[in-house]
């Protein structure tokens, strides 16, 4: 596999100069409380504004319950926003109407983070791969199946795959199959939905390898959505921090790393377990000092 | 492949190969000794309505009228009706109605309320309630009475009865498809196929569908019985089919008119509906065990596993209740270390008192396992060693990490020390000391002094562990009640306390809300705080930070060493993640295979020196490959 960008890839991410492949806006959302009496709306998400360009990888990272996953999810177009725009390469999304079109579809993929639940259970891996091809009216039956299997090679696995059952491969393998899924439609934007957070270790190794040969390779970009801020920042351009629905930064991998901002990304840098024993205690005091001041109220919210 | 060796040892034993899980299906059906009977009755109906021409001694629309309303006999073995006709044949052609009737109703059902239930469950929202609605509304009708009516405007006949019973059933599939498709609905998969672009049609058909067809043939299977009473009932009634047809509920409706002349007619058409529903049954039910529809079910198993609790946390405190959890989820996730398949019976394992090295225990010590070997007994695989004489000591107010794969044993180590081994696991060798006291072979009435007060537990899964039907103050006050002597409104005080001291705000209104108005983080907390209630010595965490996100995981371990900090209590700390050992333990020992291949004195230690090769291997995943320098448009 390849380490480093080809050139004709190189060369199609510098045409493409700065225009961003996506575009996130002012987004908000929010959903509705009901209760017997009243129903209220209440914002998981609020005044989201970032933008990937092409070939580049965004990590979005933040607690569970930050919204991290809820803009994921507005991209994918499998929840509607309350407010703001998202475009992509230059079409408004949020207006598309109810039905999405192919074109998008094939275009902006997902990888989800518990791979067991997002392969169908009742499936052999491959129609995964087939059905969408299907869907997208690729090839015929004999060419699908062909494409599925080079497919599979391309992510790792091995043709005896193919016909396996989700129960029957290992975490890493089912990952490696919706990675195919994905990586099948030739896409420009995947969006990975916590898409290490249910492997062990050795095996997030592997497959964080394996999604940075294949952008190297196809110079798609990523929105790489995680809570682990050491694993999202070895795969990111930039990142972008969330906290209670709200972007509190929003830099450079490199630089979120050595000069954060924002205090909460701080604390994040401190949960990250550690290498190495060393500095434990130091990294303790770091986050008793945050608890303090969030209880104290001392932390700003954006 | 590029899995590790290790990665790749675990990934194989955990996964079975598919084509045989049909096969195996069949084969634990054919393991039901009841199940065998149904299916061998079905087989000679069957074979009656196929090979009826043959079996049957007579024409059964040949009338007789010199021999009218007869009992048994040489010539008539089950004797004649009005007609004189033979009632043997005529039970024999009865088959391919009861039959007929019995599948065809179910087929039309299933295709009248399947896709019904689909469109409801799926597309959710109003078109759910008010759909939903009208399925109740049809369903409040009397079945026989929409029969009744079906039979009146279509008239008698296969097709017209076919379609009344079709009726009745198909809200029953319609209600049933629904509900499983909103389970479904809400799964990645769903989501994965619609970001593929596929059609709502074939997401419904082809990617659910496929997920309901285990529970809708057990149903299938248990309506077919109750079709073929439907139908005897309408033949019965005379309206079901023309009476010069052979059915079974036919003979009985002449049976019943002549009972006077000749009650034995009665009888047999009486014996072979019983039977035949009964066989429907029968195979319903042991399709039901064999296909392990409820087990398939995660939201069917949490239930359970929270009754359990519910009972555990009740009887013995939540600190029984957060074990049993655990043990439940244990012994029915595949991925568990081990448990005991259905039906078989196992011995009972006992300790091999030989050489068991009884001196006693260091004075610092809270916890000494020497030489501990445990051993699982299965009638497939003989005698398996999960734990291979492991030997470990945790001080007062020591933090020890347990850092295994899954399947190494940490967790059957970690319930040994427990005492709560699944039934057929045990202790084969080898003592577990606890405050210098020897755990193995002690009963469960002794154990349970020792859990709680002495010694907690605090699992993965925080919501498993506590009871969903209680409010967190009530699972609070249970230890708190049982350990000390001590007022209502004391035990509200030290409960508020501890709430406060895991770090859960604003204790007083939390006290009253249930398990799931709480975050994973802060649910853990409140585990955290059950457990402390009784101020254990030893605290087991089983991977308790491993289902939480970073943050928070950072968070619980800092509460976990604040404390041990305070109140000098030990923890063993078992997990896979080598982070974890390295932000929280003093020190580490490594479980593979069974054993424990190593022991260091400090943490560090196992980062700096590694000495076994998996403990290596463990490090060396840790480290990423450089990541290539790209050049981004920007």
């Amino acid at each position: 596999m390849k380490t480093e960008l080809s050139t004709p890839v190189a060369d199609a991410l510098l045409e493409a100069g700065r225009t961003p492949l996506l575009e996130v806006t002012d987004l908000s959302i929010s959903y509705e409380a009901r209760s017997i009496f009243r129903s209220e709306r209440k914002n998981v998400v609020e005044d989201v504004t970032f933008d990937i360009l092409p070939g580049e990888t965004v990590g979005l990272v933040g607690e569970s319950g930050s919204g991290k996953s809820t803009v994921g999810r507005a991209i994918l177009r499998l929840l509607k926003p309350s407010a703001g725009s998202i475009s992509f390469d230059g079409t408004d999304v949020l207006g598309l109407g109810r039905r999405t079109p192919l074109s998008y579809r094939r275009d902006v993929q997902a990888v989800f983070q518990d791979p067991s639940m997002s392969l169908n259970p009742r499936q052999p891996a491959s129609m995964a791969v087939t059905s969408a091809l299907r869907r997208h009216g690729m090839g015929d039956q004999a060419e699908r199946a062909r494409i599925a299997a080079e497919t599979f090679d391309h992510v790792g696995l091995t043709r005896a795959h193919l016909e396996r059952y989700p129960s029957e491969l290992s975490g890493g393998q089912q990952q490696r199959v919706a990675i195919a899924r994905a990586l099948v439609l030739k896409p420009r934007l995947v969006v990975c939905d916590e898409a290490l957070s249910a492997l062990d270790l050795s095996t997030q190794n592997q497959i964080i390898n394996l999604l940075v040969d294949l952008q190297a390779e196809t110079g798609m970009s990523y929105l790489f959505i995680g809570h682990n801020l050491e694993i999202v920042r070895h795969i990111s351009d930039r990142i972008a921090v969330m906290r209670l629905g709200r972007l509190v930064e929003f830099a450079e991998a490199a630089r979120v790393f050595d000069d954060p901002q924002h205090p909460y990304t701080r604390k994040l840098l401190g949960a990250t377990p550690a290498q190495h024993p060393s500095g434990r205690d130091e990294r303790r005091a770091v986050r008793a000092a945050f608890a303090k001041a969030h209880a104290e109220g001392l932390v700003p919210v954006v | 492949m590029t899995d590790t060796q290790y990665g790749k040892t675990v990934a194989i034993k955990t996964t079975a190969p598919d084509q045989k899980q049909g096969t195996k299906v069949v084969r634990r059906l054919l393991r039901q000794p009841l199940t065998l009977i149904a299916l061998a009755w079905l087989l000679v109906v069957v074979v009656w309505a196929v090979f009826a021409p043959w079996l049957a001694p007579y024409d059964p629309l040949e009338n007789d009228f010199m021999n009218v309303l007869q009992g048994p006999s040489p010539e008539h073995w089950l004797g004649t009706d009005e007609n004189g006709r033979d009632t043997l044949s005529r039970i024999i052609y009865g088959a391919r109605v009861a039959l007929a009737v019995g599948f065809g109703a179910v087929i039309v059902a299933m295709l009248i309320g399947v896709p019904i239930g689909l469109l409801l469950g799926f597309r959710g929202g109003w078109t759910d309630r008010v759909g939903t609605r009208f399925v109740d509304v049809f369903d409040a009708m009397p079945g026989i009475l929409v029969a009744f009516a079906v039979i009146s405007i279509l008239g008698r006949g296969l097709a017209p009865l076919l379609l009344a019973i079709g009726l009745m059933f198909c809200m029953n599939f319609a209600r049933m498809a629904r509900a499983i498709t909103m389970a479904e609905r809400s799964k990645l998969y769903v989501d994965a196929a619609r970001v593929s672009g596929l059609r709502e049609s074939s997401i419904v058909f082809k990617q659910v569908l496929p997920n309901l067809a285990s529970p809708l043939i057990v149903q299938a299977a248990i309506m077919t019985g109750t079709a073929i009473i439907i139908e005897s009932a309408l033949s019965f009634l005379g309206i079901g089919l023309e009476s010069a047809v052979p059915s079974w509920g036919g003979l009985l409706g002449v049976a019943a008119a002549k009972l006077g002349v000749q009650p034995f007619m009665a009888i047999p058409p009486g014996v072979v509906i019983v039977l035949t529903v009964l066989a429907f049954n029968v195979i319903g039910d042991g399709l039901n065990e064999a296909l392990g529809v409820g087990r398939r079910k995660p939201f069917r198993r949490s239930k359970k596993v929270a009754d359990n609790v519910a009972q555990a946390a009740l009887v013995e405190g939540p600190a029984a209740g957060a074990v049993a959890a655990a043990d439940a989820g244990g012994f029915l996730t595949p991925t568990g270390p081990v448990g005991v398949p259905e039906g078989i019976v196992v011995a009972p394992i006992v300790r091999d008192d030989e050489d068991v090295d009884t001196a006693p225990a260091d004075e610092g010590n809270v916890l000494e396992v020497r030489d501990l070997h445990i051993e699982f007994q299965s009638v497939e695989k003989g005698t398996v060693e999960l734990v291979k004489g492991a030997s470990l000591s945790i001080a007062r107010g020591e933090i020890v990490g347990l850092i295994g794969e899954s399947g190494s044993g940490k967790s059957t180590f970690a319930r040994a020390v427990l005492g709560l081994l699944a039934p057929g696991i045990g202790v084969s060798h080898g003592s577990i000391l606890l405050d210098g006291v020897d755990l193995v072979g002690r009963s469960e009435k002794q154990l349970r002094g020792v859990r709680g007060s002495k010694i907690a537990a605090v699992f993965q899964d925080p919501m498993a562990a506590l009871s969903p039907v209680h409010t967190i103050g009530k699972q609070l006050s249970e230890p708190l009640r049982a350990h000390f002597r001590i007022s209502k409104s004391e035990v509200r005080e030290r409960s508020i306390e501890l709430l406060n001291r895991v770090g859960v705000k604003d204790p007083e209104t939390r006290l009253n809300h249930y398990p799931h108005q709480f975050s994973g983080g802060m649910a853990q907390r409140v585990a955290i705080a059950i457990a402390l209630a009784s101020r254990p010595e030893l605290m087991v965490a089983d991977e308790a930070t491993s289902a939480l996100d970073v943050t928070t995981q950072a968070q619980v371990l800092d509460l976990l060493l604040d404390l041990r900090d305070e109140y000098g209590m030990a923890i063993l700390l078992i997990t896979h993640d080598m982070g974890v050992v390295a932000e929280a333990c003093d020190r580490a020992a490594v479980m593979y295979q069974g054993e424990l291949v190593e022991v260091t004195d400090s943490a560090a230690a196992l980062f700096d020196e590694p000495q076994h090769p998996y403990t290596k291997s463990l490090l060396s995943a840790r480290e990423r490959r450089p990541r290539p320098t790209k050049e981004v448009a920007r």
